[in-house]
């Protein structure tokens, strides 16, 4: 056995000084001759090249060089490292012109019992490789003597690519890949192109929430060796399957045609358009970080989107996921996009026809028309016009809304909602979006509103007076809204104000809203009328303190209702009277002078007062204060003039629905009033 | 005569109620945490579950 | 003489309003609608979020949200849907703990009920639950 030892090669190593150390070894080995000598081995401890280093290979030539065995220590090639490479070839050829490798076995870490074909012309720089590593997946490399090196690729587990790529191995990649690459000219300065496609595909991040599976996709184009770089374009069609990239669900369908550049790290793509549904055309152009994996910078042009489409597609589960199956969208958006760093640093969007609103319509804009600019460093002012909007059971009015963007702020100067005959004014609004929600101040003005159409708007039986507000200092911070001013409505002969007003979590299910209301002389003659409760003549004031409001209706509050002071006709109706009983339940209000009541249509009285503390569903029942009835009833109408008459109420907690079913049914049996 | 001890008597409540109304400037964590306990109770439904095992039992019967 | 005794009653009655104080301290309010409204939006949406908890598609994070931590269990077109739901969970967990701090009078204890309750979502979460620890995520 003879033992050739090839040196370390040092600076600017050659693979050819590889293959002529090997066809010396080999001469020597046929110059030798004899028993002896009927196997060598080729010790190299290093070996490099330009594209690859090989560390610890051994090359053992046997049967007079008709076998060889090479074994690779470890094999360094673009930045990967494979271990433990093991090639047998039982027949081998080695001469000046020939290399051959026929019925060979290839094992390497994770790979084993691949059949592997070789023959090449080293004089013409020719030949092929064949791989088969079984299941149908076969890898042929083929080197023609006019310099066209083709790959072709069968069913080759994309899986391998993750066992040789190790940024890919986190991906989980999965599926097979057909096709070819075919490169002819001058390795820098050659053409490739290529065509694969990958079927039955599939990743996953270790998380699950970048996905794919079922994919089928081709890729095919071509790449020119030009200027140390490399000059590329390529189609993309996907045209099976499913991905998940968080939060988008996304579904076979799109095509894209892109053209760049790569040079280094960087890929540049200098032009792509992308075939999606519901947009007409969207192309992009950018610079993205190999390294790093993120796009560095680039811009795209978004033409006219369908909003139905990709409103609850795309824009959903990207603004406002928690709500994402209540929104609504419509009309059409066109928009540009600039990334920066990573980051967008540009947005412009124009609005079409465009409409935005919650399910069941308690919230809704549009059509909205207009152009809305934003830069990450710059200010600029979005200018919409919009044509309308709801809200609860109200119609908003069109307007335009001017507002200036920097960054996460937004300042409105003045915009005005006709509401009705009225409006809702903001001024001044000065909005910042920070990291848990919005905050910000501004003031607000409801211009005045005819309570004959706001009632018959919200289905309210229908009140004459004035409803308007100034609430100059508004606090808006997240799920907060403070409205610190207050809200007047002058109804039924006298007025309302609702101060401290407050408004919680106004987009969840724990919506709610505080404020403090008081009342003063309140015509219950308009009152009583108004919700054909019978007749009262008289007034009263009304305090409404801590009212808290729950999808409005009220939930908690301390109310007291008490006779205006002053001299006013106090009169009730035997109908009113008969009511109020009727509201305590049957035998909750004793104490009624029953036998005048059948002679009188109506009675005199001194006072009114009730009070009701609501706390969890129960009405704490009061009366008019010092003049509790005989047996811990309390006094809601204290009689005077003739005939007289006193109300007692005897039951103290009341439920609070029940309270509000029998008013309804008490209002609903007097809608036209029945004289006895 | 009378006004003076009176006073006094603002001033001390004066004091104390907010004196009252300091204690709770503190954070109360094991009062929160009870509260918390309470409302994990009620959405995972944790002390419904201790009573599930036995229902089929009783509907066995 | 009269006076002194009346002093003294008055003291005493200031005393049991102190201990009445102290024994409300024991207690934070969570009785209030919007609280109510939220536990049971919360409840309601357990009965889709517990199979996700058990195959450790979500998990609890340590800042009192639920995390989506690993979506591989889930089939694609469902992930989306999961993402919507834990971000409705989210967002009713952030109410629920602004709501009581407002609801004690404390908006500023918000930060410490929503640590609280990290806390005790991570200690009383089922055996084989994923949990956020100072290390990352744990099973329980």
């Amino acid at each position: 056995m003879a033992t050739a030892t090839c040196p370390p090669a040092s600076s600017r190593p050659d693979f050819f000084r590889f293959v002529a150390c090997c066809l010396a070894a080999l001469a020597l080995l046929s110059a030798a001759g004899g028993a002896a000598a009927r196997a060598l081995v080729l010790d190299f401890e290093r070996l490099e090249h330009p594209a690859f280093v090989v560390h610890d290979l051994e090359l053992t030539l046997e049967e007079g060089g008709a076998a060889a065995r090479l074994r690779i220590g470890a094999l360094e090639a673009g930045g990967r490292r494979i271990e433990g490479l093991r090639l047998q070839c039982p027949r081998f050829r080695l001469d000046a012109d020939q290399l051959q490798c026929a019925g060979g076995r290839l094992d390497v870490a994770g790979l084993s019992g691949v059949a592997v074909e070789l023959d090449a012309r080293l004089a013409a720089r020719s030949g092929t490789l064949r791989l088969e590593l079984g299941d149908g997946e076969a890898l042929r490399l083929n080197a023609a003597a006019d310099g066209v090196l083709r790959a072709e690729l069968r069913g080759v587990e994309v899986a391998r690519l993750g066992a040789l790529a190790p940024l890919l191995a986190g991906w989980q990649p999965a599926g097979r890949i057909d096709g070819q690459v075919e490169h002819r000219g001058a390795r820098a300065a050659g053409r490739s192109r290529f065509d694969l496609n990958w079927r039955e595909g599939g990743f996953s991040s270790t998380d699950g929430l970048q996905a794919a599976e079922g994919i089928a996709l081709r890729l095919h184009g071509q790449v020119d060796g030009r200027a140390g770089g490399w000059d590329w374009q390529a189609a993309l069609e996907w045209s099976a399957g499913e991905a998940y990239l968080h939060p988008l669900y996304l579904t076979a369908g799109p095509r894209a045609q892109l053209r760049g550049r790569l040079a280094g790290e960087r890929l540049r793509i200098d032009e792509a358009t992308l075939e999606l549904d519901g947009v007409e055309r969207v192309a992009g152009q950018g610079e993205y970080d190999l390294a790093a994996g993120r796009l560095h910078s680039g811009g795209f042009g978004i033409a006219r989107a369908d909003l139905a489409v990709v409103g609850p597609r795309y824009l959903a589960p990207l603004l406002a996921p928690a709500q994402a199956e209540g929104l609504r969208f419509a009309g059409h958006v066109s928009a540009g996009l600039r990334v920066e760093d990573g980051r967008l640093a540009e947005l412009d969007a124009a609005f079409e026809q465009a409409g935005i609103g919650l399910e069941g319509g308690e919230l809704a804009f549009g059509p909205v028309d207009g152009a809305l600019p934003w830069r990450a460093e710059q200010a600029t002012e979005a200018v919409l016009s919009v044509g309308g909007g709801r809200w609860q059971k109200l119609a908003l009015g069109a307007f335009d809304l001017h507002a200036r963007l920097h960054g996460p702020q937004v300042a409105v100067e003045r915009v005005r909602i006709p509401l009705l005959d009225g409006a809702l004014v903001f001024d001044d609004l000065h909005l910042r979006h920070g990291a848990d929600g919005w905050h910000g101040s501004g003031g607000a003005v409801v211009e005045p509103i005819s309570m004959p159409l706001l009632t018959e708007a919200v289905g309210l039986p229908p009140m004459a007076g004035v409803l308007s507000a100034s609430l100059p200092g508004m606090q808006v911070s997240p799920g907060e809204i403070v409205l610190d001013g207050a809200l007047v409505i002058s109804v039924f002969g006298g007025y309302l104000q609702a101060t401290e007003l407050r408004v919680l979590e106004p987009f969840g299910v724990a919506s709610h809203l505080y404020a403090d209301i008081d009342a003063r002389n309140l015509d219950l003659a308009q009152l009583t009328d108004t919700f054909s409760f019978g007749s009262i003549s008289g007034q009263v004031d009304v305090g409404l303190r801590g009212l808290e409001l729950a999808r409005w209706k009220p939930v908690r509050f301390d109310a007291r209702v008490a006779s205006s002071p002053g001299r006013y006709p106090r009169r009730i109706s035997q109908r009113a009277v008969q009511n109020i009983g009727a509201l305590g339940g049957a035998g909750a209000v004793a104490a009624i002078q029953r036998s005048l009541l059948g002679f009188f249509e109506s009675f005199g009285y001194r006072e009114i007062g009730i009070s009701c503390v609501l706390r969890d569903g129960v009405c704490l029942m009061g009366g008019l204060e010092g003049a509790g009835g005989a047996g811990g009833g309390y006094a809601l109408v204290r009689g005077g003039g003739i005939p007289a008459l006193n109300v007692i109420g005897y039951n103290r907690r009341v439920d609070w629905f029940e309270l509000v079913d029998r008013l309804q049914r008490v209002t609903e049996s007097n809608a036209s009033p029945v004289v006895r | 005569m009378h006004s003076a001890p009176r006073l006094a008597l603002c001033a001390m409540l004066l004091a104390i109620t907010s004196a009252c109304v300091t204690i709770n400037i503190y954070f109360p964590a094991a009062a929160a945490e009870k509260a918390a306990d309470r409302i994990i109770d009620e959405v995972w439904q944790l002390r419904d579950n201790a009573g599930q095992p036995a229902r089929p039992e009783g509907a066995a019967q | 003489m009269k006076l002194v005794s009346r002093l003294r009653v008055l003291l005493a009655a200031l005393l049991f309003s102190l201990a009445g104080h102290a024994a409300a301290q024991n207690n934070l309010e969570i009785n209030t609608p919007a609280i109510s409204a939220l536990q049971k939006s919360m409840q309601q949406r357990h009965a889709q979020l517990a199979p996700l908890y058990a195959s450790g598609a979500l998990g609890l994070a340590r800042d009192g949200t639920v995390a989506l931590r690993d979506a591989s269990s889930v089939p694609l077109a469902q992930r989306g849907q999961i993402n919507a739901l834990v971000s409705a969970e989210n967002a009713d967990r952030a109410a629920l703990y602004r709501e009581i701090a407002r609801a004690n009078g404390r908006p500023e204890w918000e930060a410490d009920v929503r640590a609280t309750f990290a806390q005790r979502w991570i200690d009383r979460a089922q055996k084989g639950w994923w949990v956020q620890g100072a290390g990352g995520w744990v099973q329980k």
